[in-house]
């Protein structure tokens, strides 16, 4: 019993940090067709700006404006300088932005070295819940991680920017010529879709290694995620999250990791080939 | 229509004469690119006969780029404070030693190149290396003997090639006294072994099994990673169940701190030890002080070690480097004793000769930052501690003085 709800929690929990982690991509790449290979990375600097915050001994509540900061201003700045001139043409996105991750990930390499740096837990212990004791840090993660959601899911819906990036998405041509500026939206769009990356980082840093290269496994468990549940709905990722990461958490617990790992790859693969727009299509 | 065809036509005759432009060109690199190689080989035959009788270039290959990325600046220098001292000390058979540093951060065939070219091309004479096992295994593929190679991080054991010598710590040495202790000291009978999906990790534990098994020991889980995992969920539940008292960790880098972090994280720490030979003072500074309580780890050096001969090396690394430099651990370490070991074994033989060399390196002697050190089937038998880590830090709790590396050479 105790071991099924410790499994039960586990499977809430990678589903909803892979669901926060994909969020950005899914804007970025989702609404606006932008393949963001740099994704990872703007996780690296939210995890980055948290241990900066934890240097300068300060809250560890600050991590979470100057890493939504530090990701918003860099967003900006590579939107208005490379990814303005790509829209529409996917692969060189890809290209430009996976440049650009070398060049983030290197300036970081430089600033804070190669070594492992550590972000102290800010709410060290366990909860009991369910008859298990559970990490109290992985409980709050979560339950912010479904305010975001939900906050988001309101504004997509109810909110006329939503409205206009939906307009947009749609019919970019028809949105421009009722008055829609375009150019605004599609930047306001990429940068709140990093600035979740970032969130996503500084929110992880206590969990995770804090290193320049962490960005490229999040970038990876990204793309599957998006490959699985379908490009441009919040339905598709977070169905995308529940099915990666519960495959990985079944298939480890009856069998070893290395199976779990293989399931998501083979899972992706077959999506890939039979079902390229993933299970929720909406564009 | 006609036009059109005689456009047609046009169109192709200028594409055939840009292809033949193309071919002309392609010939002409390829001419270029043959006299400079030409150039180069006889330049470089020159450079490495004219340095034969001057400098002798030794090849560093530590890890500038990927994952071990980390330990190179500590590792280049601690290998130019080693050279520093030798050429104080009137450098290596009277020779004045200049080191030239390789990148053993990339794949095994990359690094053969990249070995091959300053052995070949720069005309390095002998190489050190701090790198993994499948590129030392590239490395011997190309000196295949003729160059002397000290190869210096802890490894699985059980290699004896000509001409290389290994200066670190084997699973005999490091792994088995440390279980032995841990299981009488702390009284542990059930233990877990975790680690990545490779040679080294396997190695490690088949020799730990026997320790275990030796001991009246069970092993309750033993579980192989492949390098990307980052959530270990599924494997501190099992621990759980199993009622695990020891883990023994063989995960390494990143995968070792998201592991220790997130068995912290659990409780699991409270109770259940952790064991590991590749846990060193980076990999727990990642960990953090928080999750850190209960963990040990044994190497042949760390950086408090509190002999006189390390506090020296230490402080001789701080004047030389300033206080910030990267910091110290058993792999960046292991550089100087390669260096040391690789001078020590030349001037026995009287020649960087390795038939000569290999004779010479049986029962050689040294002191250094680690302590006495003895050649024995080119292994090097040392003191080896066991640390426990306080906070962010380890703090030696007990040595193992003399520890036998273990034969792997089949008469």
């Amino acid at each position: 019993m105790e071991a099924f709800a410790t499994f039960l929690l586990n499977f809430v929990y990678v589903s909803a940090i892979l669901a926060l982690v994909a969020l950005g991509l899914a804007m970025v790449f989702g609404l606006l067709g932008v393949m963001n290979m740099a994704h990872g990375e703007f996780v690296m600097l939210g995890a980055y700006s948290a241990y900066v915050v934890q240097t300068a001994q300060i809250s560890f509540f600050w991590a979470i404006p100057l890493a939504i900061f530090v990701s918003a201003i860099f967003g900006f700045l590579i939107e208005w300088s490379v990814i303005r001139h790509l829209y529409n043409r996917a692969f060189d996105t890809l290209l430009a932005t996976w440049g650009l991750a070398i060049l983030i990930r290197k300036g970081v390499e430089v600033v804070f070295t190669r070594d492992y740096k550590s972000v102290n837990q800010v709410v060290p212990g366990t909860v009991e819940l369910f008859g298990v004791n559970y990490p109290a840090y992985r409980l709050i993660l979560i339950s912010i991680i479904i305010c975001i959601f939900v906050v988001l899911l309101l504004w997509y819906q109810r909110s006329k920017v939503g409205l206009r990036v939906r307009a947009m998405v749609q019919n970019p041509g028809l949105a421009a010529a009722i008055g829609i500026d375009i150019a605004i939206l599609s930047r306001v769009t990429f940068v709140i879709g990093v600035s979740t990356a970032g969130l996503a980082g500084a929110l992880l840093a206590p969990l995770v290694r804090v290193e320049p290269y962490i960005g490229l496994d999040y970038l990876l468990s990204s793309f599957f995620i998006l490959v699985v549940g379908g490009l441009g709905s919040i339905e598709g990722l977070l169905i995308g999250s529940t099915i990666i990461g519960g495959t990985d958490a079944v298939i480890s617990t009856i069998f070893d990791k290395t199976a779990g790992y293989m399931s998501v790859l083979i899972i992706s693969i077959l999506f890939l080939w039979l079902r390229p727009d993933g299970i929720f299509y909406r564009r | 229509m006609l036009k059109n065809s005689a456009n047609v036509f046009k169109e192709i005759s200028k594409n055939r004469e840009k292809s033949m432009n193309s071919f002309m060109k392609r010939r002409d690199f390829i001419k270029k690119s043959l006299t400079a190689a030409a150039t180069t080989a006889a330049l470089g035959g020159f450079a490495s006969r004219a340095s034969a009788s001057g400098h002798l270039k030794i090849g560093v290959m530590i890890p500038l780029s990927g994952p071990a990325g980390l330990f190179g600046p500590a590792s280049k220098n601690v290998s130019e404070m080693a050279a520093a001292e030798i050429n104080a000390a009137g450098g290596i058979l009277g020779r004045q030693v200049e080191i030239v540093l390789g990148d053993a951060g990339l794949s095994p065939s990359e690094v053969a190149q990249t070995a091959l070219k300053l052995w070949r091309g720069e005309g390095c004479e002998a190489f050190i290396g701090m790198h993994d096992s499948a590129v030392r295994g590239a490395l011997i593929n190309v000196f295949k003997a003729q160059v002397p190679y000290v190869y210096c991080p802890n490894y699985e054991g059980g290699e004896c090639a000509d001409g290389v010598y290994y200066v670190g710590e084997t699973p005999a040495q490091s792994v088995v006294p440390s279980i032995e202790w841990l299981a009488a000291e702390k009284k542990v009978k059930k233990f877990y072994l975790i680690g990545n999906d490779y040679n080294w990790p396997r190695d490690t534990n088949a020799i730990a099994k026997e320790t275990i098994a030796k001991l009246g020991g069970e092993v309750v889980g033993e579980e192989y990673m492949p390098f990307t995992v980052d959530n270990f969920d599924s494997s501190l539940a099992k621990m759980k169940e199993t009622g695990a008292e020891l883990v023994i960790i063989t995960l390494v880098g990143g995968a070792s701190v998201s592991f220790n972090r997130a068995f912290a994280s659990f409780g699991l720490s409270e109770n259940v030890l952790r064991f590991g030979t590749l846990i060193d003072e980076n990999t727990l500074m990642g960990i953090g002080a928080e999750n850190s309580k209960n963990i040990y780890s044994a190497a042949g050096y760390f950086a408090n070690v509190q002999t006189d001969a390390a506090k020296a090396f230490a402080q001789g690394y701080a004047s030389k480097f300033g206080s910030d430099a990267a910091v110290l651990n058993a792999l960046s370490q292991s550089c100087y004793d390669g260096l040391i070991a690789l001078d020590t074994i030349a001037e026995r033989a009287g020649a960087l000769d390795t038939k000569a060399m290999d004779k010479a390196a049986e029962g050689m002697e040294y002191d250094g930052p680690r302590g006495h050190g003895t050649m024995k089937n080119r292994h090097l038998a040392m003191d080896i501690y066991l640390a426990n880590a306080v906070g962010a830090e380890f703090k030696i709790v007990q040595s193992f003085k003399n520890q036998e590396p273990g034969n792997f050479c089949k008469a």
